[in-house]
């Protein structure tokens, strides 16, 4: 996978010289058999190659995720920078092999007296050369962290000193035939070598490094492209993508812990924020956002920046708080096979239930209402609820909203003058539809219109003047068009409605760029209001259902 | 790919997005050292800058023949480090390197074979006639870098015929590898094909190629081997001249995407979409009628069932070019049916798991998809996912 690194190498150069100190993975494969192993077929013709145009074929370093083809001078030589290129990003791309690392300059404690007391450090990542920028960019900050704790160590009491002697003792110790003997003397005895290997582990299992510098500074690193396992199927979840979701967050979304808390409780080291301890005691997955910030007492603000913590170290995903009108289907990238780990898994959890036959219940839009049976026993509404939350942790779930679309009939009004016999009849069909009629019903809807029309237009000759002018007033910005479409709509004669509907429109709601639940949230409405709004005036209103795409990230191709 | 080299057109391989901003010759000077002796345009990469990264571009001896990129604060540079072995250089071997230099955060990928290329040609002469070498070398060699900058820049492509020997060079843009492509998966032309320089099978299979067609038809139509019109395809995918839509069915679901709102605000989409689905270029669908026909997409409603509701011939709106610029679009997104057979018994689990759709298997066991639906309705192990 091209997020693992091939290999980290720990390089230092001083006044002495430059050397490379440490290096993991260190153990050399066999010489590997040559690549031509394949017994050549007698019969087949030669090949005739043009002498003239041979192509230089390109040459790989990567031999099995391993790093092969460079000795430890080359390396050395490459990583022990100029002064020049030192304490700034530095990149180097050999082949198909992509060096990335933060070269950091520091001054030796204990200043030998022949010497600058200068050396450089270099914490170098081997990655494949097709890691994406981000990638490259979060292995740079891992180095750079490296630097700067190994700086403070030194400082505090010589640490990088001390550990580059044993190392280089190692090296020196007789041991030049075979320098893997010499990493193994290293791995023993140095602790810097120990923390490189248990970093590299760690990015090559979760993820997640967690290592104590010298038995005391820890040293926590979050690879987000790894951590949140979508590497898996392919898909990278980029830190960009990351903070998209979290500069969507509104109040009403609510946070879903990936873990129990407890796990979690565990993973907050102790010096840990305790804003963070108050919150996870509150929670909860019914819970909004603003709801749990008030009962934690903390501003919301503060709860949106450990929200955005927990999701960047894949403890946590953003959902819409569960309810019973939420509306939920099966995910496009849900992994749902016999083979699959997790159906063992739910029935472990929920006795004698089977994840397929659960799951496919969702096959259509079902919203957790749909399947609450009131003769239902309790507690089988809540293993319900569980299960809808265990899906939902495992990205198996969407949920769906509505959202919706204001359009009138003809926006093209340049089609009408194409042909407008044609228009003409067609326009009286669509504005009497209601979102389901055919053909069949055209005549029909043709003398209703006109019935209906007639009638509005005496009703406002005669009853009140003031009234249309007021419903005039209130459709004032929308084109002459649009007004006529909507006085056409019987709700319009209703006051109430008519003011609401345009308050709504007015403030862009009907634009496909919020969906109902925000609707609600934002104005204050009920959704019995807001469905009745929509059901009157639906000659306009169009809706459609589909995922809301700042929260659907981690569960949507 | 059997037929890569047909396809040295104008248009498939635009020019990429990062401009060369210098080449630059150097050498291993006998007494200097490393030495840029050539750079156009002049000084564009300082002294100092070049004696901090030396080490990069004359390397040791393992390194040579490797393409070595470094990146810089404002630099890229690219190089291929090359070393002649013979008695009559002042040090048994001359080292030479050419090298690239672009933006930083441009991609550079791209150029390396160019590098390679050029450095090989330039070694050619080097042997054959001591060009580089020679004393007034950098006069020589400063109007073919002037010329190699200004061609690949603005043409993609150059052409040296410098000295005894002719080299062309060529920026090739590198996409990503194409998708395996399956039997029942429908290849649509996303832009019109160049007249000439295909090759035989593509000639055969283009005019196949309708939006309609599967894979499998088409080898059949087109009386090609089904692995070579796969190929076929699969080329066409990597130049971008084709793109694969599910198969159209009309007991097929669809659902609406969240792109669904482009439709609505963006009147260049509007436009084309108009066009596209018109049923004949007379008669302008609306598009209310259009967004009304995407927005009632749900899962669980067949084409079948919206044709019967919404009539969409009588709204001048053809369902199937409809569902096609909807998918292209990513309006809106084919809803898979997964069958899973449940309970333990025989062989069927096999493919029943879960992990093939129903095309997949309608297309590999020659069933129709109503057929094996119909099947599956009687049978109460076997559970529909859709997804």
């Amino acid at each position: 996978m091209e997020v693992n690194p091939l290999s980290i190498i720990l390089v230092k150069s001083d006044s002495k010289g430059d050397r490379l100190l440490f290096r993991y993975p260190f153990h050399m494969q066999e010489k590997n058999e040559p690549s031509n192993a394949r017994r050549r077929n007698p019969y087949t013709l030669p090949i005739v190659d043009d002498s003239l145009q041979t192509i230089p074929q390109p040459r790989s370093n990567i031999n099995k995720c391993q790093l092969t083809g460079f000795t430890d001078e080359v390396l050395s030589s490459l990583f022990a920078v100029k002064p020049e290129l030192c304490n700034r990003k530095f990149e180097l791309k050999v082949n198909d092999v992509r060096f990335v690392s933060h070269p950091t300059l520091l001054q030796l404690r204990k200043k030998q007296l022949d010497t600058s007391g200068c050396l450089l450090i270099n914490v170098v990542f081997a990655l494949q050369a097709l890691a994406t920028h981000s990638v490259v960019k979060c292995y740079h900050d891992l180095s750079k962290l490296m630097g700067i704790l190994l700086e403070h160590e030194e400082t505090r009491c010589g640490y990088v000193n001390d550990e580059m002697q044993v190392m280089m003792t190692a090296h020196d110790d007789g041991y030049a035939s075979n320098p893997d003997a010499a990493f193994l003397t290293i791995l023993e005895k140095s602790i810097l070598a120990k923390n490189l290997k248990k970093m590299y582990e760690d990015l090559c299992g979760t993820g997640l490094v967690n290592i104590r510098i010298n038995r005391w500074i820890p040293l926590n690193f979050c690879l987000p492209q790894k951590v949140h396992q979508w590497h898996l199927q392919g898909k990278l979840v980029e830190p960009e993508d990351i903070d998209r979701c979290i500069k969507s967050l509104r109040p009403y979304h609510s946070l879903l812990l990936l873990c129990p808390v407890q796990s979690i409780n565990d993973f907050i080291s102790l010096d840990g924020s305790p804003s963070l301890k108050r919150m996870l005691t509150q929670y909860s997955p019914l819970k909004n956002l603003q709801t749990l910030a008030t009962d934690s007492d903390l501003t919301p603000s503060h709860i949106f920046d450990l929200t955005a913590h927990l999701v960047y170290w894949a403890r946590a995903t953003v959902i819409y708080p569960i309810c019973s009108t939420n509306k939920y289907v099966i995910a496009p990238e849900a992994s749902l096979h016999l083979n699959s780990p997790l159906v063992d898994k739910f029935s472990e959890l929920f006795q004698g239930m089977n994840l397929i036959r659960a799951i496919s219940e969702f096959s259509l839009p079902t919203s957790l209402g749909q399947k609450c049976n009131p003769l239902h026993h309790p507690s089988q509404q809540s293993t319900l609820v569980q299960m809808i939350i265990w899906m939902l942790q495992n990205h198996l779930l969407l949920q769906l909203h509505t959202y919706i679309q204001f359009m009138i009939a003809d926006q093209f009004v340049a089609n009408q003058s194409e042909s407008e016999s044609i228009s003409a009849t067609r326009k009286m069909r669509t504005e009497s539809e209601s979102g389901t009629s055919t053909i069949s019903e055209g005549l029909e809807s043709k003398s209703e219109a006109e019935t209906k029309n007639s009638s509005e237009n005496f009703s406002y000759n005669s009853t009140d003047e003031d009234k249309h002018d007021y419903h005039e007033e209130l459709l004032l910005d929308f084109t002459d068009e649009e007004r006529s479409i909507i006085f056409k709509i019987p709700a319009s004669n209703n006051t109430d409605d008519l003011r609401l509907f345009a308050r709504l429109c007015r403030k862009k709601y009907f634009t496909g760029n919020h969906h109902i639940e925000e609707i609600m949230y934002l104005e204050n409405l009920r959704r019995s209001q807001l469905l009745q709004l929509l059901d009157k005036f639906r000659d306009v209103l169009i809706t459609y259902e589909t995922e809301d795409p700042t929260i659907a990230m981690f569960s949507c191709p | 790919m059997q037929s890569n080299g047909m396809y040295d057109s104008q248009e498939i391989c635009t020019l990429p997005n990062g401009p060369i901003r210098c080449i630059f010759f150097c050498e291993f000077h006998p007494t200097v050292g490393p030495i840029i002796s050539c750079q156009i345009p002049e000084n564009y990469i300082s002294k100092e800058l070049f004696d901090s990264i030396s080490v990069y571009i004359i390397t040791k001896a393992e390194l040579r023949k490797s393409t070595i990129t470094v990146t810089l604060d404002d630099y890229k540079i690219l190089g291929f480090p090359v070393r002649i072995d013979d008695k009559k250089y002042p040090r048994n071997a001359y080292h030479f390197n050419l090298c690239f230099v672009c933006d930083s955060n441009s991609r550079t990928v791209h150029y390396e074979p160019v590098v390679m290329k050029f450095s090989e040609y330039l070694m050619a002469m080097e042997i054959e006639s001591s060009f580089l070498s020679s004393k007034q070398c950098s006069k020589k060699l400063a109007p073919i870098l002037t010329q190699v900058l200004e061609k690949l820049n603005t043409n993609g492509e150059c052409a040296l015929t410098e000295g005894p020997t002719a080299t062309h060079l060529k920026v090739v843009k590198i996409h990503k590898d194409p998708i395996q492509v399956a039997d029942h998966q429908v290849p649509v032309l996303v832009r019109s094909l160049p007249d000439q320089q295909w090759d035989l099978t593509t000639h055969a299979v283009a005019p196949y190629i309708d939006g309609f067609n599967h894979v499998a038809r088409i080898a059949t139509l087109s009386g090609v081997e089904n692995n070579l019109v796969k190929a076929c395809v699969q080329n066409l995918l990597y130049y971008r001249v084709v793109a694969l839509v599910p198969l159209f069915q009309y007991g097929n679901v669809y659902c609406t995407t969240s792109k669904l709102k482009y439709l609505a605000q963006d009147s260049e989409i509007q436009d084309r979409c108009l066009r596209y689905v018109a049923k004949s270029p007379r008669q302008m669908p609306t598009l209310r009628d259009v967004f009304r026909m995407y927005a009632a997409m749900t899962r669980g409603t067949r084409i079948k069932d919206l044709c019967l509701r919404m009539n969409p011939s009588s709204m001048w709106i053809n369902e199937r070019k409809l569902v096609q610029f909807g998918v292209l679009e990513g309006l809106i997104r084919r809803v898979h049916k997964y069958p899973v057979l449940l309970g333990d018994s025989n062989v069927l689990q096999k493919t029943l798991n879960g992990s093939a759709s129903l095309d997949e298997i309608c297309c590999s066991t020659g069933v129709s998809g109503q057929q094996l639906e119909d099947q599956m309705d009687r049978d109460h192990n076997v559970v529909l996912l859709f997804k």
